[in-house]
């Protein structure tokens, strides 16, 4: 007896799950045909998104000229290192750009639509926006590690790094941005220390020494995002595949905790005049 | 003139609120700062070593400074609220007013820089005393004869931004362009100085807005010389003047256009 | 059996203040000063199933943040509330899926979608099968008559015919209790009368508690049985719609045109409001004096024309409101 219930919950639960997951399909679609609306637009917005990547090979053609390698990066590491910075950006962006606004959303109140509805509150926060230029980023990323780097095993790697890597910059700013249920200000430090985080995945670790290295993998993740998986790519290291993988569910659960508890603040505090 | 010395002096007092916030920028100022710092430490293979004609120091001056620009003059008043003021057809009622459009946006956007650019500026000018040391050959009066090539600089940018913003008239989204001005801006002159590109380019660089914008200014500040500054000032002048034309004529056009067509 | 309890709800919020000028600017800036606000203060009423019932009050009285109260976004700072029996702040998801909402004109809606398509996304948020879901919006485009422009992308439809839908969206899962929070600010007295009867429908065909706020008088004139009028976060009026009008109704608006100007005697209990020539309009308080008293007074040979009325419902609730804001600032001077 009291088995089959156990199996009838277990049942309406997986079903829960793929209604919840229907509905997040459903937005993103829906953000998405939004954005092809204006067909003109849509296509600029991406081809000069991979234009505005492309410009910074201008960049390090200067700087390579310079010096034939930098922080132990060749040309064709920085070109894996960027390809992988734009997809993962790409990708993060694509499906939960809400997330990188969220301080603006609770600041001003505007969590209310979403606390109505009989589902996940975090997860249609998150699948509530797409930014299309994202898509230009994805495209480059790709395009990029076909044209520089390709082989088989380094696609599968990449797409698993895009992954892995859009997982741990959307984490970590979920986190930042459930600071402002908490710290007014905190928006400001938390979207700084996130723009910071996509500002330095574009520069070889090579160049970084000592405390700051310990800085990009704990306080600023770019190291468990981008550096690490490309050093995984270029020299296979299954232990350090399990420590990205290990690190993002860590950096996942922290920030999902830290919404909730922020959640359960912002019903109930008082802090905001928007709100009246 | 006086209604525009109004605005602006609202729209100061309306930033002053957010001060805090200005001084958190600086965050991201500092990690930008900051990565320029290693690489370019990483370039440098010894101390002495000159890269452009630029030492060590100058190099991290250099980007410091055009940095320092680039925060500043970072708005969304001359790019999105414009942009957005012409799609969604609010600028009906603000082109009524008894004051140009354009202008009152060029003070808004005067009123949002200047109150960052001090800002900025002392704080890196702190941050690079102490990671860097001081300026090489730093002098009172290069230093205040470099301050209206700034000036001029942040304001060309304003009129250029505001421009492709005036693109919104005839098409719906006039982000992408704002990318990519900025991405120029960004390789050409704000990254390093003009002088690391190829000799053969250099003429057609100069040539660019680009030039009077960011280069100007900090070559000016870290490495001053009295020719440049005769050679830099009339250029701002110029593509200021240029710029201010192809203003008000995007301007009117893009009026005319809605009067014709209703918004 | 009550479907919304709420026993001494209390909110407060804190409000940052400026001082004007530049130099409150720079103080500002250094020193934040805030002020408290008490939103909603001890606030108890109760409604019973298939009631509609106005919440009214001026800007800032508390009505949003009652709602919000009432649908779990908000937590009370103090004091009980249930819905359909359900605790908002213990069981907000539980509670959901029997609530409806709309705020105001925020769209809830995918613009670029059709009600059709918006409607079967709804359905997907509150887990209703795909034949279900057909047969509901069947239902619905035929009873609210959206047939016309059912397959119509929302933002080609008119403000009337988008907001139909915003509010027929939130009937998707058959909501028991409807909670609309000012449904027709802004809106073209035609497309008011058309969102009143639509919400009249609902609550007729679909049995729906609804809880309705409004600035409009029309809407709660038209719509509401019961009122409750809300003032500074406190309960100033909870009473019947005809008991309201009964009891502030004593003073009726008499209007008389005479054949020639004649001076009207002095009596108690009738103020002249406007005389201009012939035309006399006067204020009786049937409360001193009854109506056939103040009529003998008027030389009926000489009268051309007569009107008698009711104050108008708005000016009713303004007395209410100002009278109410006389006490409070008597209290805070104290």
């Amino acid at each position: 007896m009291n088995a089959r219930v156990t199996m009838r919950t277990n049942i309406n639960k997986t079903a829960a799950i793929k209604n919840q997951l229907k509905v997040c399909i459903l937005s993103v679609k829906y953000n998405i045909m939004r954005e092809m609306l204006n067909r003109v637009t849509f296509l600029t917005n991406i081809i000069f998104m991979m234009l505005n990547n492309a410009a910074f090979l201008i960049q390090w053609n200067i700087l390579f000229h310079l010096k034939k390698n930098i922080g132990g990066y060749t040309i064709r590491e920085v070109m894996l290192l960027w390809a992988l910075s734009a997809s993962s950006y790409g990708l993060a962006h694509l499906l939960f750009a809400r997330v990188f606004s969220l301080h603006e959303l609770i600041i001003n109140g505007k969590l209310d639509s979403y606390l109505v509805q009989p589902k996940n509150v975090l997860l249609s926060i998150m699948t509530s926006a797409t930014k299309t230029s994202s898509i230009g980023d994805l495209l480059y990323g790709l395009g990029i590690v076909c044209i520089f780097c390709f082989s088989f095993r380094n696609l599968l790697l990449f797409l698993l790094f895009t992954v892995t890597g859009a997982t741990i910059l959307t984490a970590y700013a979920l986190l930042m941005g459930s600071l402002s249920f908490w710290f007014v200000r905190a928006d400001m430090v938390g979207s700084h220390l996130v723009d910071s985080m996509v500002n330095f995945s574009t520069y070889p670790d090579g160049i970084f020494k000592g405390a700051v290295k310990f800085v990009l993998y704990l306080i600023i993740p770019t190291g468990m995002s981008i550096y690490l998986p490309v050093h995984i790519m270029v020299n296979f290291h299954m232990g350090r595949l399990l420590i990205v993988l290990g690190f993002m569910l860590l950096l996942l659960t922290a920030a999902v905790f830290t919404f909730y508890r922020g959640l359960r603040r912002y019903s109930s505090s008082n802090l905001t005049a928007a709100r009246l | 003139m006086r209604k525009y010395a109004v605005i602006y002096r609202s729209i100061l007092m309306e930033n002053l609120q957010y001060a805090i916030n200005t001084a958190m920028g600086f965050i991201t100022y500092f990690m930008i700062i900051f990565i320029f710092m290693q690489l370019w430490n990483y370039m440098y293979s010894s101390p002495a070593d000159l890269i452009a004609g630029y030492s060590r120091q100058q190099m991290i001056w250099y980007v410091m400074i055009t940095e320092i620009i680039w925060f500043s003059a970072r708005t969304a008043t001359v790019t999105r609220q414009a942009a957005t003021d012409i799609k969604d057809g609010n600028i009906a009622y603000l082109m009524n007013k008894p004051y140009h459009y354009t202008l009152y946006i060029m003070a808004k956007y005067t009123g949002e820089w200047s109150i960052r650019l001090p800002i900025y500026a002392a704080f890196s000018a702190l941050a690079g005393v102490i990671m860097v040391g001081p300026l090489p050959d730093f002098h009172p009066i290069t230093f205040l004869a470099a301050i209206p090539s700034i000036l001029l600089g942040i304001t060309i940018n304003g009129v250029f931004k505001l421009c492709i913003s005036l693109i919104s008239f005839w098409i719906e989204d006039s982000n992408p362009f704002q990318w990519l001005y900025d991405k120029l801006i960004l390789v050409i002159g704000t990254l390093f100085p003009v002088e690391i590109f190829p000799q053969a380019l250099q003429p057609f660089l100069k040539l660019t807005p680009i030039y009077t914008v960011c280069y100007g200014p900090a070559k000016l500040l870290v490495d001053f010389q009295t020719d440049k500054l005769l050679e830099i000032l009339p250029a701002q002048l110029l593509y200021l003047g240029l710029g201010i034309i192809l203003m008000f004529f995007l301007y009117g056009k893009g009026v005319k256009k809605l009067y014709v067509n209703g918004g | 059996m009550n479907v919304i309890e709420a026993e001494h709800l209390y909110k407060t919020f804190r409000v940052r203040q400026k001082e004007k000028g530049m130099k409150g600017s720079l103080k500002a800036v250094f020193h934040p000063q805030t002020e408290e606000i008490h939103a909603v203060n001890n606030v108890s009423f109760s409604a019973q199933e298939g009631e509609m019932l106005a919440f009214i009050g001026p800007n800032g009285a508390g009505k949003s943040t009652t709602i919000k109260m009432l649908t779990g976004i908000l937590y009370p700072d103090g004091g009980n509330v249930e819905v359909l029996g359900i605790d908002p702040t213990k069981k907000r998801k539980a509670l959901s899926y029997q609530i409806g909402t709309v705020f105001g004109q925020k769209e809830q809606l995918w613009t670029h979608l059709t009600p059709y398509d918006n409607f079967r996304f709804f359905g997907a948020i509150y887990d209703i099968g795909t034949n279900e879901i057909e047969a509901r919006i069947r239902m619905l485009s035929d009873t609210f008559d959206l047939g016309a422009f059912l397959n119509t992308p929302v933002r080609n439809l008119s403000l009337g015919q988008r907001i139909r839908c915003e509010i027929v969206a939130s009937l998707i899962h058959r909501p028991k209790v409807l909670f609309l929070d000012e449904p027709t600010i802004g809106l073209d007295p035609v497309v008011k009368e058309n969102i009143r009867s639509l919400i009249k429908q609902m609550n007729r065909e679909m049995h729906t508690t609804i809880f309705l706020t409004s600035h409009d008088i029309g809407d709660i004139e038209k719509l509401c049985k019961r009122i409750i009028i809300v003032n500074s976060g406190r309960i100033v009026l909870d009473d019947s719609m005809e008991h309201l009008k009964y009891h502030y109704l004593n003073k009726k608006i008499l209007e008389i045109k005479l054949r020639e100007e004649t001076a009207l005697p002095q009596v108690k209990g009738i103020t002249i409001l406007k005389q201009k020539g012939s035309h006399i309009k006067l204020e009786v308080d049937t409360a001193v004096i009854e109506m056939k008293e103040a009529l003998r007074n008027i030389d009926i040979e000489h009268v051309e024309d007569i009107n008698i009325s009711n104050v108008p419902l708005e000016n009713i609730i303004m007395e209410i409101y100002r009278a109410e804001n006389v006490t409070a600032g008597g209290n805070a001077s104290k």
